[in-house]
């Protein structure tokens, strides 16, 4: 038998009581690591999901939308530009690389995103690379000659259940134009894994209004300029424009950073309430426990046990109760980020709920040690029970 | 007043008084000199009040005298620091309270096992085969993983019994072991208490009415005789 048996006796002797301190405990944790991991994932998602273009120019309206319904894939699309707008850019000197994108529907939740084979291609300059794990990519089509041919990002692919040679569609109406899986990409780790790409004709022929219009639509233009000095000239040309605008991307992930930052301060203010509020929950437990076993103290003393060693005692409960509800709470805080990114996996943020880093020690020492502080005030009291009075016999 | 050749426990000008809160004492016990004689067993009587737990609890050094001193086989334990008094009392001091005071989240060999914990007096491997023949002896093996609200009010205090000779005290103090039993029980219990308990390198003081106990002591002691602080009348002084 040794002190650590002692304190474990004694949580189990109040088993209710240690089982709802132990869960208020892993709920607390649970709410800081699932929070943190998927707030870090969403950063890290909009980081490494961020497009490697310089500009994106699409309809006049919401900067903000435009970036994170193209590039991101959040939020509604803006309203079209004209195609002839892709094809000025792509004959502009100044303009290296240009890729028209157009935002469609979806299949099973996974967006639709018409554009050509230079949105996968390997420039020199990308950081973001493609690769296909099956099949191929989908041919460049003749504006009118649509192929229908569809690659699938990786997770889109896996959810949906979608293979090579697949044809699906999405909705009666369109079950003229079914899509055929050509290939399925590799995860990129970011909002591309949950698109469904095809070509630009092809969904001009699956758009029923596009069908119509003799000047064919796109939601943005993608813009890599051959010299970077030619980037705020081209920004203000497309900006003077009365139907199109042009965002530096970076700007509104920076803009985004700025308003994840408030949400983090929200998030850190409740998690400090979570901690004070766990805080005054294990210390309530240890007092009332403290107080209805003064006599039991005033035993154990008259047993021989040091003032010291009830001190510790109570500490080692405490401590011993916060690395248990710790524990639970880690692995809870896991399992609830499973889930989280699962749900925020289908707005196109990838997260990785078991990455495991400095954050999980330091939470689980910073529980155990919030714990041991909680208990100190108890600790006391039992240190200082006075033994002759409270082994009085009971009357 | 009970004395021997070797005296295992002197109390010299013992004062006990407790503090009212309102800059008053009350005094409980004022014993000029008494000895217990090492492996005597000693029977101490008195009404209620009359400073019976009192006088344990200073021999125990659970808490100190007013003034005066207390020895226990040569030690001064009112002059040792807290910390030392208190490893004093774990390794040579065994304590059988009137309710039995067992730990209620232990086992009956727990209980035992605990006290040897305390005292660190017996190895560790040790401690369970010694608390396990204990409780055998006191015909308790069946009841070893018991908690106490299993056990019946005999079982418990024979658990208590168990538990104040784990560390194979050379003293030990039992207030009314039996006064929570019936009449049979009682008998049966201080029977077997006597019989492990009682040892020539060992000295009993056995807070006691029963005749079982009366009749099996070398020395009867009645607090009326030597507390000079009379019991149910108290005297109220003022703090200095």
């Amino acid at each position: 038998m040794t002190h650590l048996t002692v304190a474990m006796r004694y949580l189990e002797g109040r088993a209710v009581a240690s089982v709802l301190t132990a869960v208020s405990i892993a709920l607390g944790v649970a709410l800081v690591i699932a929070t943190s991991l998927l707030s870090r994932g969403i950063k890290q998602s909009f980081v490494e999901g961020t497009t490697d273009y310089g500009l994106v120019v699409g309809a006049k309206g919401s900067p903000t939308q435009l970036v994170l319904n193209v590039v991101f894939r959040l939020a509604s699309p803006t309203p079209n530009i004209l195609f002839g707008t892709y094809e000025t850019l792509r004959d502009d000197a100044r303009v290296d690389v240009a890729v028209p994108v157009a935002m469609g529907d979806a299949f099973h939740g996974f967006r639709y995103v018409a554009t050509t084979r230079d949105y996968f291609a390997a420039f020199p300059w990308r950081r973001k690379t493609f690769t296909v794990a099956t099949g191929r990519l989908f041919r460049d089509d003749a504006l009118d000659d649509p192929g229908y041919e569809a690659v699938v990002g990786a997770d889109a692919a896996r959810v949906a259940g979608l293979k090579v040679g697949d044809r699906f569609y999405e909705g009666e109406e369109m079950a003229e134009y079914p899509l055929t899986v050509v290939g399925i990409l590799r995860a990129t780790r970011s909002p591309d894994d949950a698109a469904i790409f095809f070509s630009v004709p092809s969904y001009w022929a699956m758009n029923e209004i596009a069908r119509k219009m003799p000047q064919k639509p796109l939601t943005a233009v993608l813009v890599r300029a051959k010299k970077m000095s030619d980037l705020p000239a081209l920004h203000r040309e497309l900006n003077v424009s009365a139907d199109t605008q042009a965002v530096f991307p970076s700007a509104i992930l920076l803009t985004i950073f700025n308003l994840l930052g408030l949400a983090d301060q929200v998030l850190r203010i409740v998690l400090a309430i979570v901690a004070v509020v766990v805080l005054l929950y294990v210390f309530l437990s240890m007092w009332s426990a403290t107080l209805a076993r003064r006599r039991e103290i005033a035993t154990m003393r008259a047993l021989g046990a040091s003032r010291v060693t009830i001190l510790m005692l109570v500490l080692l409960e405490s401590c011993a109760i916060s690395f248990i509800g710790g524990a639970v709470g880690v692995v809870v805080g896991h399992a609830v980020a499973y889930v989280g990114a699962h749900l925020l996996a289908g707005r196109g943020f990838v997260t990785d709920p078991f990455a495991i880093g400095a954050l999980q020690p330091a939470v689980f020492a910073g529980v155990v040690l919030l714990g041991v502080a909680a208990a100190l005030v108890p600790a006391v009291l039992a240190y200082r029970t006075d033994v002759a009075e409270h082994l009085a016999p009971l009357s | 007043m009970p004395s021997g050749d070797t005296p295992a426990i002197t109390v010299r000008g013992v004062t006990k008084s407790f503090p009212l809160g309102d800059g008053r004492t009350l005094p409980v016990l004022d014993v000029e000199h008494l000895t217990f004689a090492a492996g005597s067993c000693t029977v101490v009587k008195g009404r209620s009040g009359s400073g019976k737990t009192t006088l344990l609890n200073l021999i125990a050094g659970v808490s100190l005298p007013t003034t005066g001193a207390i020895t226990v086989h040569d030690v001064n334990i009112t002059a040792l620091p807290e910390a030392e008094r208190d490893r004093f009392r774990a390794q040579h001091v065994g304590y059988v309270f009137q309710t039995y005071n067992l730990l209620s989240a232990f086992s009956a060999l727990e209980n035992v096992m605990l006290a040897m914990m305390f005292a660190g007096a017996v190895p560790a491997r040790d401690r369970r085969r010694r608390a396990t023949d204990l409780l055998q002896r006191l015909g308790l093996g069946p009841r070893l993983s018991h908690k106490p609200h299993r056990l019946s009010r005999g079982e418990a205090q024979r658990v208590a019994i168990a538990r104040a000779l784990a560390n194979d005290a050379r003293v030990i103090l039992a207030d009314e072991p039996c006064a929570s039993l019936d009449a049979r029980t009682a008998r049966d219990v201080l029977a077997e208490f006597l019989a492990v308990a009682r040892d020539p390198g060992r000295t009993l003081i056995v807070v006691s009415h029963d005749d079982v106990m009366l009749e099996s002591a070398d020395h009867v002691l009645d607090m009326a005789m030597i507390n000079r602080v009379p019991s149910s009348l108290p005297v109220v002084e003022s703090v200095r």
